[in-house]
């Protein structure tokens, strides 16, 4: 598979957030502005691609080479706890702006089931080591493109006319819904 | 099998272990602990009423630029006294008047000429700024509930008939909504005073009272009262408007009692008043004991 339909499948067609419906809890909850959902996407596909790298390295080097194929979740989620631990730390030095923005979120990025999918799913598919850390950062983009397009259509909302059984919460989902049926679009593109 | 799996997955975590530790060490930031404590004494509301965008922005001013301590209007001389204890300093044991958001307008549905409906943005500054109110008195309340919205202790709330009222228990004078009403309707007073002009129309007295039933007319007949009772700057007719005296508050509700259109009264716009008083005469015993104990 060529690396620009690896990434335009991860990115697009198969968009995490849109057609998985993972990642569900940050493209929520840090998409009402713009500013704050592409940060919160930048940080999420820095932390995706490393956890594709690193969760490679182990699955190929320890997991498969000792026969434990079971440590997979309990060594992705090792993997994943300690950069997101580590991006925590290094945001928090360069940026503290930053930081307050994004607030709980940041260290939530840890339970975010977007990147343990990267990693469950680039073993799944037996993707060799460029494959995986191009698999990480289309993901990152696909979900950076998600929430920064939701917080676009969240800001127009503010000022919007909307009737109040559908305020809040309730808009924001139907929002969310009709964004992934406009992403099915895409599913002929590619199948992959 | 189980002892591979094990030391594999000690040794992952190990790794991972030193290098947090490496990186925790490169990645240090320094922090005053004053600021901590500071902002655990601090209400946590975010309010914006000391100037600054959060508690946590105003506990690192006073710990790092050594900001004022008593800028918090929402914990009052409590917090103040927590601050000044934290930051070491003293603090004179004087106290301030408990403030409150007054609204200045009672034009309602009942009072003021409505003679349209305004079905755009539900926001006052926007409906003022498509020249579009519904409200006929240029001066009034647009009743579309910003300084609602702004309102972050649930403190301010629309009547039934479209003029927020102020719930003096809740209210801690923050200031967001006197900035929230485009047309300044609101300002910040002590809650003892009772006597206010409610109206800031400028019209000329006949086109006020043509518009809304409650308007100022300018008639002079508070004046000459506050006059009558030996108290000639109490109140002043400036503008085509009667104004209280705001920096002595030396205003009295009687001055009021034969305002034709009753826009000189006592604080309409405000529930709970009795309680919120009953609580801070308490709340001064029991700091008055405390200080002779």
């Amino acid at each position: 598979m060529s690396i620009v339909v690896l990434i335009l499948s991860a990115a697009i067609v198969n968009n995490f957030v849109l057609t998985y419906f993972v990642g569900i809890c940050p493209f929520i909850g840090v998409s009402k502005k713009i500013d704050s959902a592409l940060s919160m996407g930048i940080a999420v596909t820095f932390v995706m691609t490393i956890t594709a790298i690193v969760t490679w390295i182990i699955n190929r080097f320890i997991l498969i080479q000792f026969g434990l194929p079971f440590l997979e979740y309990v060594s992705y989620i090792v993997v994943i706890a300690s950069l997101v631990q580590f991006v925590e730390m290094f945001i928090k030095k360069t940026s503290p702006a930053l930081y307050r923005t994004l607030g709980i979120f940041l260290p939530l990025i840890t339970t975010n089931c977007a990147i343990l999918f990267v990693a469950l799913l680039h073993t799944m598919r037996g993707y060799g080591f460029i494959e995986s850390v191009v698999f990480g950062i289309g993901a990152g983009v696909g979900f950076t493109l998600a929430i920064v397009i939701m917080a676009g259509i969240r800001e127009q909302l503010e000022t919007a006319d909307i009737p109040r059984p559908f305020q809040g919460a309730a808009i924001t989902l139907i929002v969310a819904g009709i964004l992934a049926l406009a992403f099915m679009g895409f599913s002929g593109l590619l199948s992959a | 099998m189980i002892l591979i799996a094990a030391a594999m997955m000690g040794l992952i975590g190990l790794v991972f272990a030193l290098f947090l530790v490496t990186a925790n060490a490169r990645f240090a930031v320094e922090v005053d602990p004053r600021i901590a404590e500071l902002e655990e004494r601090l209400p946590g509301v975010n309010c914006g009423g000391c100037g600054y965008a959060s508690c946590a922005a105003y506990a690192e001013a006073v710990a790092r630029n050594g900001e004022k301590i008593d800028l918090c209007v929402v914990g009052g001389d409590d917090t103040t006294r927590d601050v000044a204890h934290v930051m070491g300093v003293k603090v004179s044991d004087e106290q301030k008047d408990k403030l409150v958001a007054v609204v200045f307008c009672q034009g309602d549905s009942e009072a003021s000429a409505f003679p349209g409906v305004y079905k755009g943005i539900p926001d006052c500054a926007a409906a003022i700024y498509s020249q579009d109110v519904a409200k006929r008195c240029k001066y009034g309340c647009v009743g579309l509930g910003s300084c609602v919205e702004s309102c972050p202790f649930d403190a301010i709330h629309m009547s039934a008939t479209g003029i927020p009222y102020v719930d003096a228990e809740k209210c801690t004078a923050c200031g967001n909504c006197v900035i929230a009403c485009p047309r300044d309707l609101i300002e910040l007073h002590p809650l003892k005073h009772d006597a206010f002009v409610y109206c800031k129309s400028l019209d000329p007295g006949p086109i006020a009272r043509k518009v809304c039933k409650k308007a100022c007319i300018a008639c002079n007949i508070c004046v000459k009262a506050a006059a009558a009772d030996d108290n000639p700057d109490a109140v002043s007719v400036r503008d085509n408007l009667a104004r209280v005296n705001t920096r002595n508050y030396s205003a009295k509700p009687e001055y009021g009692a034969k305002c034709p259109t009753q826009c000189y009264n006592s604080n309409r716009n405000l529930v709970n008043k009795e309680a919120a008083m009953t609580r801070i005469a308490a709340q001064r015993r029991a700091r008055a004991a405390a200080v002779e104990a």
